[in-house]
């Protein structure tokens, strides 16, 4: 066991900082796409307030970030949880920077701005020569840097709310010449319009997205001309009612497909690309529900995905970019491989598992990173998982399962069967490896029946 | 429209969304544990009730408590009918 930073934790701090030594402050702030997404009109959406479940998943922080770095988070790890990060994976652990003055509804950003004890805590790791890495810019951590004058170790947000649209993605898909998504850019009603007339002399479905939509969010499915009308209805009445009629939506051909992909690339501060990793993506109805790896993918195949990054991240770079992009693409039945959904330039869960999967995913077996839905019936500490996991946490000939986020666990304790309906409840984020595909099934079944006794799992895991 | 009718506009607009039937529901039932629905079906969700209801909904104007369960649903559609026969009536 080492308790020394990852190749790819060192790999990174070289490429946006120049230095594999530079300590980071670790900002993970899952909700920073909302903020991008507050510039442009989407699809009508009721308002939802930020969920907890995002605001917990900034401990995946511990499994990025090294020794000599810290991570900035809403609330503190549990203690538990942090012995078995540090005992028995050996995982140097990043020091932990919790803002002395924290609410629901704002992010970790503004809560650390209306934190003075905390801002002179950071100020002081700047004149060290700490780096802010947030998951994406966004004003706040904009502001954030200058008030702890903590340099960014990222560009700024508006290049980040540039080059995150779907919009953007498309279009320099199609200029890089690689196979895109049979689609459309929309950026007025009229557009829209046109889109959704064309797309009806097509056989299929087509999906409409928010050109800042999160995952499994804002977008909708037309499988039908009535359905496609009541679309163009609804946003025609807003258009009516704002005196505005732009809107920022790409319309795609819904793609039957084999399996969903995830690439990851690191463009550093010189344009240099690198290919971090491709792994399958795990969805259903659109939401992600974990990673296979590695990804069932021939020569050919692969060979488009590096053409792919290479291009992408040439152009990213070219349109001022620098840092972790990751992109989602699909293997269509036709086994033809769309190598640009759409385009993540900033972290991703996967990038957070990075350093675990160096770790822990030995060559030749198999991974699989997914989360358990799962409702406890009062709050739990890390402690009283591990007494129900027991070995299935260690090593053994028929793989192994590691934890890589507690804090979500809780989520929504005690409300089990309070019929509250609330979407978002306890997640369990893990990682298991095994040998083989057969060993990987065991395993994550032996997870589901242990955690079946203690915590109850949701109908739909 | 009475609330019966509005619950059994709900329940139509649902069955439609998931394309299956969705029998034995009643006000408790909670949309995304019980039935299922999830996060991208909620606008098709409010496109549906328009058709089978014959109102205007404007989507930004819920917030996702409407969404709890059916009953609560039908609480914020009952509003909107209400609001209608009053302005009618007017």
């Amino acid at each position: 066991m080492t308790r020394e930073s990852t190749d790819y934790l060192r790999r990174l701090k070289t490429a946006l900082t120049g230095d594999p030594a530079t300590p980071l402050a670790f900002l993970c702030n899952f909700e920073v796409e909302t903020q991008w997404a507050r510039h442009h009109i989407g699809l009508p959406a009721p308002a939802a307030a930020p969920t907890e479940v995002v605001q917990r998943m900034e401990e995946l922080g511990l499994l990025l970030a090294g020794p000599g770095d810290v991570i900035l988070v809403k609330n503190a790890p549990d203690q538990g949880y942090l012995r078995y990060l540090g005992e028995d994976l050996g995982i140097g652990l990043p020091a932990v920077l919790v803002p002395e003055t924290t609410t629901g509804d704002r992010s970790t950003a503004e809560d650390l701005l209306n934190s003075p004890q905390a801002l002179d805590r950071l100020s002081a790791l700047g004149r060290r020569g700490a780096r802010l890495i947030p998951m994406g810019t966004s004003e706040f951590e904009e502001k954030l840097a200058v008030s702890a004058q903590v340099p960014l170790a990222v560009p700024d947000a508006a290049t980040f709310e540039r080059v995150n649209s779907k919009i953007y993605s498309r279009r320099i898909t199609e200029e890089l010449g690689l196979p895109p998504v049979p689609g459309w850019c929309c950026e007025t009603l009229g557009e829209l319009r046109h889109a959704l007339a064309q797309a009806a002399g097509l056989p299929g479905p087509v999906v409409v997205k928010d050109a800042y939509g999160v995952s499994g969010k804002g977008l909708v499915v037309l499988d039908t001309a009535a359905k496609a009308d009541r679309l163009v209805r609804i946003l025609e009445r807003r258009a009516a009612r704002t005196g505005d009629d732009r809107v920022a939506l790409v319309v795609e051909h819904w793609i039957p497909k084999r399996a969903d992909l995830n690439y990851q690339i690191t463009v550093d501060r010189r344009g240099g690309v690198r290919l971090d990793f491709v792994k399958q993506a795990l969805t259903e109805r659109g939401v992600h529900q974990g990673h296979l790896m590695p990804a069932d993918l021939n020569d050919d195949q692969h060979a488009l995905l590096r053409r792919a990054a290479e291009e992408v991240g040439g152009r990213l770079a070219a349109d001022g970019f620098f840092g972790v992009a990751g992109i989602d693409a699909i293997v269509a039945d036709d086994e033809r491989v769309h190598p640009v959904l759409e385009i993540n330039a900033r972290f991703n869960m996967s990038t957070y598992q990075g350093g675990m999967t160096e770790r822990f995913h030995a060559p030749g077996h198999v991974a699989l990173a997914r989360h358990y839905p799962v409702r406890s019936a009062a709050p739990l500490v890390f402690d009283d998982l591990r007494r129900v996991l027991g070995p299935l946490l260690f090593p053994a000939s028929g793989g192994r399962l590691i934890v890589t986020c507690f804090g979500t666990v809780n989520i929504g304790a005690g409300n089990a069967g309070t019929g509250d309906g609330t979407p978002h409840q306890g997640r369990l984020y893990t990682l298991l490896t095994a040998p083989d595909h057969d060993r990987l099934t065991a395993l994550d079944r032996a997870v589901q029946a242990a955690l079946a006794g203690v915590i109850q799992p949701r109908e739909d895991s | 429209m009475n609330r019966s009718e509005i619950v059994a506009a709900v329940v139509r607009a649902v069955g439609e969304v998931l394309q299956r039937d969705v029998p034995d529901v009643t006000e408790d039932t909670r949309l995304f544990d019980d039935l299922q629905l999830d996060s991208t079906s909620i606008l098709e969700l409010l496109m549906a009730v328009e058709d089978t209801m014959v109102v205007e909904i404007d989507p930004e104007g819920l917030d996702m408590d409407s969404f709890r369960t059916i009953g609560t649903l039908v609480d914020y559609l009952q509003g909107l009918v209400d609001l209608v026969s009053t302005g009618n009536a007017g």
